[in-house]
């Protein structure tokens, strides 16, 4: 019984959806049945060009984050390990940490134009802060003991750096990337749907103008699923490279 | 010492000013016009109308999701049969964009600040109720024992232990989700409203009003800003016992 109660809340959840649909209270344009979502799942899946929404999206996601990843990862681990760059660069990241970075966008158009870049960009900006952040915390507290145990056997402060410093940090890069790669989604959706002509977020905007409900929340469920998938992924690779440590946190 | 620390800021600052004197497009103002303008902006009812509003939409928000957040990861933390219930739904739907939700929540609630209030509360739900999850669950046992061996009841358990020592991450999630609520404010506004800050880029946007849109964007960041440091005010103030992380 305790082991099928997760899915209790679930499945009563979506019979009230299926109640509500099928008892005709409210206008299948509010509450389309399941039926019908499934019935434009099934056509998502099999029409090429909607796949294809789905990988500009994707793209987007994945461009912006990995940018972040390899800057923020850099910066991260810099600012973590000197003190002189960490006094010029912390104050910067703390003080326009809480500022939406979002109000940038119709800058970033004009700047980089109306197409991917402008979006790729907003997504680098946004996902870099959770992962500077978590690799700055990562790389200044490295163990002293072990730092002074590398140096004690000769190592170079480039082998200290590869083999304790980078090794030490990596649980907490992971523990940014998690944070970051849900942001990356929902940047990416919210910019398509503010201002674009592709992507699943204008997907959404679409359907809801053609009064399309249940081809919208077909769409909301693909955009959900990849979010899913991504944390998953960022999850997997995780636990192969450091199968040694677990830091299980969605937050600092 | 501030100087000291503020001196990349500062730095920023003089290059893009000297930049700007040197001829930068038309979109990308100096720092003193975006300064004079925002100066001049102060004078005007617009500016005040568009905060107003933004804040009516962004502060029920992030009080409802937060207060919701907190009590239901509190209640998942310490019962164990709610936990079973509930947590897997949040955890499974955690890494999904809260902001698809808002046409559904459009068409369900209307397109006024309803709408838009929810979505708010939805985005700030999350954050909340993982870290007070998380806090009531890494309450330390020895604690708990004490309280009950000393013939604590459950409710005092939970009201003099469990709490306090949640409260820091509690704490941590609500810095988080009150970011949230701002950049979720500010989606919402720009995609589908008639006041508020994201309207108003959005207005000077399609207008060219490049003025106006820097005006909009330096409010949103002092707003952020100033409500991150009342957030880290209360906690320093409310937990004194505990250093803010």
């Amino acid at each position: 019984m305790s082991r099928l109660l997760p899915f209790v809340f679930i499945g009563v959840v979506l019979a009230v959806w299926e109640a509500v649909a099928r008892s005709g209270l409210w206008s299948p344009l509010l509450f389309p049945s399941l039926e019908k979502i499934g019935r434009e799942l099934m056509l998502f899946f099999t029409r090429t060009e909607m796949l294809g929404e789905a990988l500009v999206s994707l793209e987007r996601a994945l461009g912006g984050f990995a940018l972040a990843a390899v800057v923020g990862i850099l910066l991260g681990v810099v600012m973590g390990r000197s003190r002189v760059v960490a006094g010029l660069l912390d104050p910067l990241f703390s003080g326009t940490y809480a500022v939406p970075k979002l109000a940038l966008f119709p800058i970033f158009i004009f700047v980089f134009g109306i197409g991917s870049l402008s979006k790729v960009a907003l997504v680098f900006l946004e996902c870099l802060y959770p992962i500077v952040i978590m690799t700055c915390a990562g790389a200044r507290d490295v163990q002293e003991k072990l730092l002074w145990s590398a140096r004690n056997m000769g190592a170079s402060r480039a082998a200290i750096l590869r083999r304790v410093v980078i090794p030490a940090t990596t649980p907490f890069i992971f523990a940014g990337f998690r944070v970051a790669v849900p942001v990356a989604m929902i940047v990416v959706v919210i910019t398509e749907m503010i201002s674009s002509a592709d992507g699943l977020g204008y997907q959404v905007i679409y359907a809801m103008a053609s009064l399309k409900t249940d081809r919208m929340l077909a769409v909301v469920v693909v955009i959900a699923a990849l979010g899913y998938l991504l944390d998953k992924a960022v999850v997997l690779a995780r636990d192969r490279l450091i199968y040694w440590e677990k830091l299980d946190t969605y937050y600092v | 010492m501030a100087v000291a620390k503020a001196s990349l800021l500062i730095a920023v600052l003089l290059v893009w000013q000297l930049a700007a004197l040197r001829g930068l497009p038309e979109y990308v103002l100096s720092p003193v016009q975006i300064a004079a303008f925002f100066a001049q902006a102060l004078g005007t009812r617009e500016l005040y109308e568009n905060i107003g509003a933004s804040l009516g939409r962004a502060l029920p928000g992030f009080l409802i999701g937060s207060a919701l957040g907190a009590a239901l990861g509190l209640a998942a933390g310490t019962a164990r049969w709610f936990d079973r219930l509930l947590s897997p739904a949040v955890f499974l739907t955690y890494p999904v964009p809260k902001i698809v939700m808002l046409p559904i929540f459009m068409i369900w609630f209307g397109i006024g600040d309803l709408s838009k209030v929810l979505i708010i509360a939805l985005a700030c739900f999350y954050p909340v109720f993982i870290n007070a999850y998380t806090g009531a669950r890494q309450t330390r046992t020895i604690l708990v024992w004490s309280a009950l061996g000393m013939g604590a009841s459950r409710w005092q358990v939970f009201r003099r232990v469990v709490v306090p020592s949640a409260a820091p991450m509690i704490f941590a999630s609500l810095r988080v989700s009150l970011a949230l609520s701002f950049i979720v404010m500010f989606a919402a506004e720009m995609i589908n409203a008639r006041s508020g800050l994201g309207h108003m880029i959005r207005v000077a946007e399609n207008s060219l009003r490049f003025d106006l849109m820097y005006v909009s964007l330096a409010a949103i960041a002092i707003l952020g800003y100033a409500g991150d440091r009342l957030v880290r005010l209360a906690h320093s103030r409310l937990l004194a016992w505990q250093q803010p992380a």
